[in-house]
């Protein structure tokens, strides 16, 4: 599947993790934004992905504790940039390119980088 | 098939088949019962062959592990109820697994067992940092290898071998009352737990990721997950039939975790003895690091994280964040001075409500066509698929009504 192939379902996306193009991990299609509204056609414009993208996902007192512990960030991946879609979504960017990786990076730096084989 | 690669893999699973909650069932359920729950050790080792080998083989096919399965499948909601079940059931297991590191410890340098508790943290902590995936799991595995002298043990006692082979027939035993019929349905739900507890489809799944595996690695997986399993399998029996002739005579109950070396040290003396302790302790030391990453996998997976032991800890910061979170809090569960016993309690009874959440996804990804394409599953597979999700979820219902009504099997 590409990204211009028809989706079926937005079901068919929701919750796929992403891996960028070096092959790293990093995140999970957490929600959709579309185009187009009622009688036009419809179409994906970005991947939205972070836990403030869990708002229309939960119930409030759940997005209200999960917004406690991990924030509301939320980065978007423009359309654009997916290359393939299969039992991962494969981008073509890196993942700083389009904001991902920021919390990985903040707590890299809280690890020490020796003493492992 | 690379021979030497299939023998290790083999021999890996053999050692680190049998975890703390296992060999305390099997001592008691040998001295309660004889030989007459073999066969639900039997079973639910065909129950962790069918679920294993389909997690390899979605590992390898897919190249998805189950905690990214089941967020797709389930959907968010679900999938943060699951994921939250999972992590508290495996916590304490995790928790269970390093009390009985500190005991053994304790047994075997007579300090005190919370410091060894402390002392095992810190070792298999460095462990992990130091060493990558394979040799961790290669290493706690073959030197697990060391439990075999419990089935050396029960070949020394000269068991009435046709009651033990009677044992692997289905059964209930015959005049029991009303109250030992609740604790011998008890025991059968805790043996499955134990037996298919769901941090062994996370870990094993996870690893085959860990290890880069393909279509080509599916003979491995298989013959890993039915002759690993089923030899490692045969070690909790060897502690079961040797409780069952040992124990059950005398009506000792073996009540504390390390009871079951004593197996040993009937026939062989002090040397058997401290074979049994050290392959106890590196196979519950194994299943802590093994709980313990199941656990740093799922919270990863589920939220899209780098993970794996493969790469340095630095470069999945997050997971490796995760497992040192999870076997610290661990270590704070074992610090309250919680018995053993009763988180190895806690732990089958928490684990066995997760079973068919853990199972389920699995099983339908492994039947989709679309994803697993030749690979998917066929009819033996979905039909022992779905039989063995009929037993975890029939488990699963019966196991609070059975723990609250027998006290934990002490009624």
């Amino acid at each position: 599947m590409t990204p211009s192939d028809p989706l079926k379902l937005v079901a068919e996306l929701l919750d796929l993790p992403i891996m960028d193009k070096d092959g790293r991990y990093c995140g999970i299609v957490d929600d959709v934004e579309l185009s187009g509204s009622a009688g036009k056609e419809t179409r994906i414009k970005a991947l939205l992905v972070g836990p403030g993208a869990y708002d229309a996902r939960l119930p409030r007192w759940a997005f209200w504790l999960i917004s406690k512990v991990a924030g509301r960030r939320v980065a978007r991946i423009p359309i654009d940039q997916v290359d393939q879609i299969h039992t991962v979504v494969h981008l073509k960017c890196r993942a700083e390119d389009v904001k991902l990786h920021q919390v990985e990076d903040r707590v890299r730096a809280w690890i020490p980088k020796r003493g492992a084989l | 098939m690379n021979p030497l690669e299939l023998t290790l893999g083999i021999m890996t699973a053999v050692g680190g088949f049998v975890d703390i909650s296992e060999l305390v069932f099997a001592a008691k359920a040998g001295s309660l019962f004889g030989y007459a729950l073999i066969w639900v050790f039997a079973l639910s080792t065909i129950g962790i062959m069918v679920f294993g080998e389909m997690s390899g083989r979605v590992a390898a096919v897919a190249h998805q592990p189950v905690f990214n399965l089941m967020r797709h499948r389930l959907g968010l909601k679900l999938g943060l109820v699951t994921l939250f079940a999972s992590v508290l059931s495996t916590l304490i297991t995790t928790a269970a697994e390093l009390g009985g590191v500190g005991l053994i410890l304790h047994y075997l340098t007579g300090a005190p067992y919370l410091l060894m508790a402390v002392v095992g943290v810190l070792v298999l902590g460095a462990s992990m940092w130091v060493l990558p995936f394979q040799w961790i799991e290669r290493t706690y595995g073959l030197l697990g290898l060391m439990m075999i002298i419990f089935a050396v043990a029960l070949v020394a006692i000269h068991p009435p071998w046709r009651e033990v082979a009677g044992g692997f027939v289905p059964q209930v035993p015959k005049g029991l009352s009303t109250t030992e019929l609740l604790i011998f349905g008890y025991f059968m739900v805790a043996i499955i737990s134990a037996v298919m507890f769901p941090y062994e489809a996370y870990f094993y799944s996870s690893g085959g990721i860990e290890e880069q595996w393909g279509p080509k690695d599916l003979p491995n997986n298989r013959m890993t997950t039915t002759v690993g399993f089923a030899l490692g399998s045969l070690l909790a029996v060897s502690i079961l039939a040797s409780s069952a002739q040992l124990f059950g005579p005398m009506n000792v109950g073996p009540e504390v975790a390390g009871s079951s070396a004593l197996e040993a040290a009937i026939p062989f003396g002090r040397t058997g003895l401290l074979i049994a302790l050290g392959g106890m302790l590196i196979a519950i030391a194994g299943a802590a690091v093994e709980t313990c990453m199941a656990n740093a996998y799922s919270v990863a997976q589920f939220f899209g994280w780098e993970w794996g032991r493969h790469k340095k800890p630095w470069e999945a910061p997050r997971f490796t964040l995760a497992w040192i979170i999870f076997f610290l809090l661990s270590l704070a569960i074992v610090l309250t001075d919680v018995n053993v016993m009763s988180l190895v309690e806690y732990a089958v009874l928490f684990s066995i409500v997760v079973l068919p959440l853990t199972y389920l996804p699995l099983m339908l990804l492994a039947n989709d066509k679309k994803y697993m394409g030749q690979f998917a599953n066929k009819w033996l597979a979905k039909s022992l698929g779905w039989f063995f999700f009929a037993v975890i979820t029939a488990a699963a219902i019966a196991a609070i009504p059975l723990y609250l009504l027998t006290s934990g099997g002490q009624a």
